[in-house]
């Protein structure tokens, strides 16, 4: 019976230590939660911050330069409203030949946020006298594109433009026009 | 590396763009500009006077070629100052002709016929450009670095057509005694290449160049002298501060060839009643798409 008794009294203090555990972890969990609470009050004020900041420069950064062997943006993986932008400015030509800005190789990215469509693209040379012609077509033809409202073009000079640039299919048309690449 | 390279200076494109920069900055950035767009502006329009006048048909189209290249150039250079909020108006049309800062090489007229003198020009100015581009590579102002690639990339021919017209012209007595002429005509005010700014510590203390012009000066010298001797010329010696011209480009001063250049020049603007460079395109902020 003694023995019995004793089992008991063991049984009971294991369920008062369980107890206690249970409240340790309770205690840990309300702190878990008060740390998740302070931390999306953090990302909230930071997103509000964001928001209130005045509109994207392009300029306030430096990147480095996009890779060669990216290069050129043909579209080839592109989707959606972004595809549908390439679509256009496979209308553009160069005003010298009849090549496409996009198989010329001038084309160096597509994004498009919000409907605000930014075109980075380069030319063949410094001193192409259809500089802004040429950047206003590709600006207006990017900004027909289905699902785009607005649109820019960033004019940028490095990597350089180089033959290596045109795609086969730009090679194919200047062959036929009578250039040989 | 050169012993009076900075070596303090900030790293290669780690400036930042043109509103990160605090005022000191902003100046030796737009000093080192003005220079670049400047000569490049100039030197063109002294160029183009040659384009139906050179000896051959091919002559004509390769100054022309040459001067459509440096217009580039000066474009994209004018392009970074007006990040700084400057355009064109300002910068050429309606600017005094105290503010550019372009060497006196570029702005001289050239003699009457003489197509020695454009050629030696041309000889001198390519390759102090190639020097002054190549300490820009390792700019620390991003902006600069993305595009002196690009801009170094057209210069070799211009180098190769001038050697190659030295080289031509120096084959007979008569032709080098035009070069002569023309040498010891312009070397004092290609010295004037190499003038600083009021800005050129800073230039260098802040990496937006790596090498200081007086430094470059002797790399130049170095290359044209002995070219130059080849070809049985005779360079002109003494102090370069005896040599050089009263006018030195550089700091506003100017000969009496540029006032009357920069009035032909900007003649038809003020002819047509303009008050602003007129644009074939609309500027894309005010676009309506």
């Amino acid at each position: 019976m003694s023995d019995d008794r004793e089992t008991v009294e063991a049984a009971l203090e294991d369920d008062e230590t369980a107890l206690e555990d249970d409240e340790t972890a309770q205690d840990e969990i309300e702190a878990a939660d008060d740390e998740i609470e302070s931390a999306q009050d953090e990302i909230e004020s930071a997103l509000e911050a964001v928001a209130s900041e005045p509109s994207y420069c392009t300029y306030t950064e430096y990147r480095e330069g996009i890779e060669v062997a990216d290069l050129p943006a043909t579209g080839a993986d592109a989707e959606g409203v972004e595809a549908a932008v390439f679509e256009q400015l496979y209308g553009v030509e160069d005003p010298e030949m009849p090549i496409s800005v996009v198989d010329l190789g001038l084309i160096y990215d597509v994004s498009v946020v919000d409907g605000h469509a930014t075109v980075t693209m380069t030319l063949t040379y410094t001193g192409c006298p259809a500089r802004d012609y040429l950047q206003e077509d590709v600006r207006l033809a990017a900004a027909r594109a289905e699902g785009v409202d607005t649109a820019e073009v960033e004019l940028v000079w490095s990597p350089e433009w180089s033959l290596e640039m045109v795609t086969e299919a730009g090679k194919a048309d200047l062959r036929e026009f009578g250039v040989s690449v | 590396m050169s012993p009076d390279r900075s070596t303090d200076a900030p790293e290669p494109g780690s400036l930042g763009g043109p509103d990160d920069l605090d005022d000191e900055t902003r100046t030796a950035v737009e000093a080192e500009l003005r220079c670049l767009a400047d000569d490049d502006f100039v030197v063109a329009e002294r160029y183009t006077e040659w384009q139906v006048r050179g000896p051959t048909l091919e002559a004509d189209i390769g100054i022309g070629n040459i001067a459509q290249d440096e217009l580039g150039h000066a474009r994209l250079w004018y392009d970074l100052l007006e990040d700084f909020g400057h355009d064109e108006t300002d910068l050429v049309w309606e600017a005094d002709p105290g503010d550019f800062r372009h060497a006196t090489l570029v702005e001289l007229p050239f003699e009457t016929g003489d197509w020695a003198d454009c050629v030696v020009r041309s000889y001198l100015y390519d390759h102090y450009e190639e020097l002054r581009l190549e300490a820009l590579r390792e700019s620390s102002y991003p902006r600069i670095v993305d595009r002196v690639g690009k801009v170094l990339g057209e210069e070799p021919y211009h180098r190769e057509h001038a050697e190659n017209w030295l080289e031509r012209l120096a084959e007979d007595a008569g032709g080098r005694r035009r070069l002569q002429e023309a040498l010891d005509r312009l070397y004092p005010h290609a010295l004037t290449l190499f003038e600083p700014t009021d800005q050129e510590d800073a230039i260098v203390a802040l990496g937006i160049r790596r090498e200081p012009l007086d430094v470059l000066r002797e790399e130049w010298r170095a290359i044209v002298v002995p070219v130059l001797a080849g070809l049985g010329l005779e360079v002109p010696e003494g102090d370069d501060a005896d040599l050089l011209p009263d006018a030195r480009g550089r700091d506003g001063t100017h000969t009496d060839a540029w006032e009357p250049l920069f009035h032909e020049f900007t003649h038809t603007y003020h002819d047509l009643g303009r008050e602003e460079a007129v644009s074939l395109m609309p500027d894309p902020d005010e676009a309506d798409v």
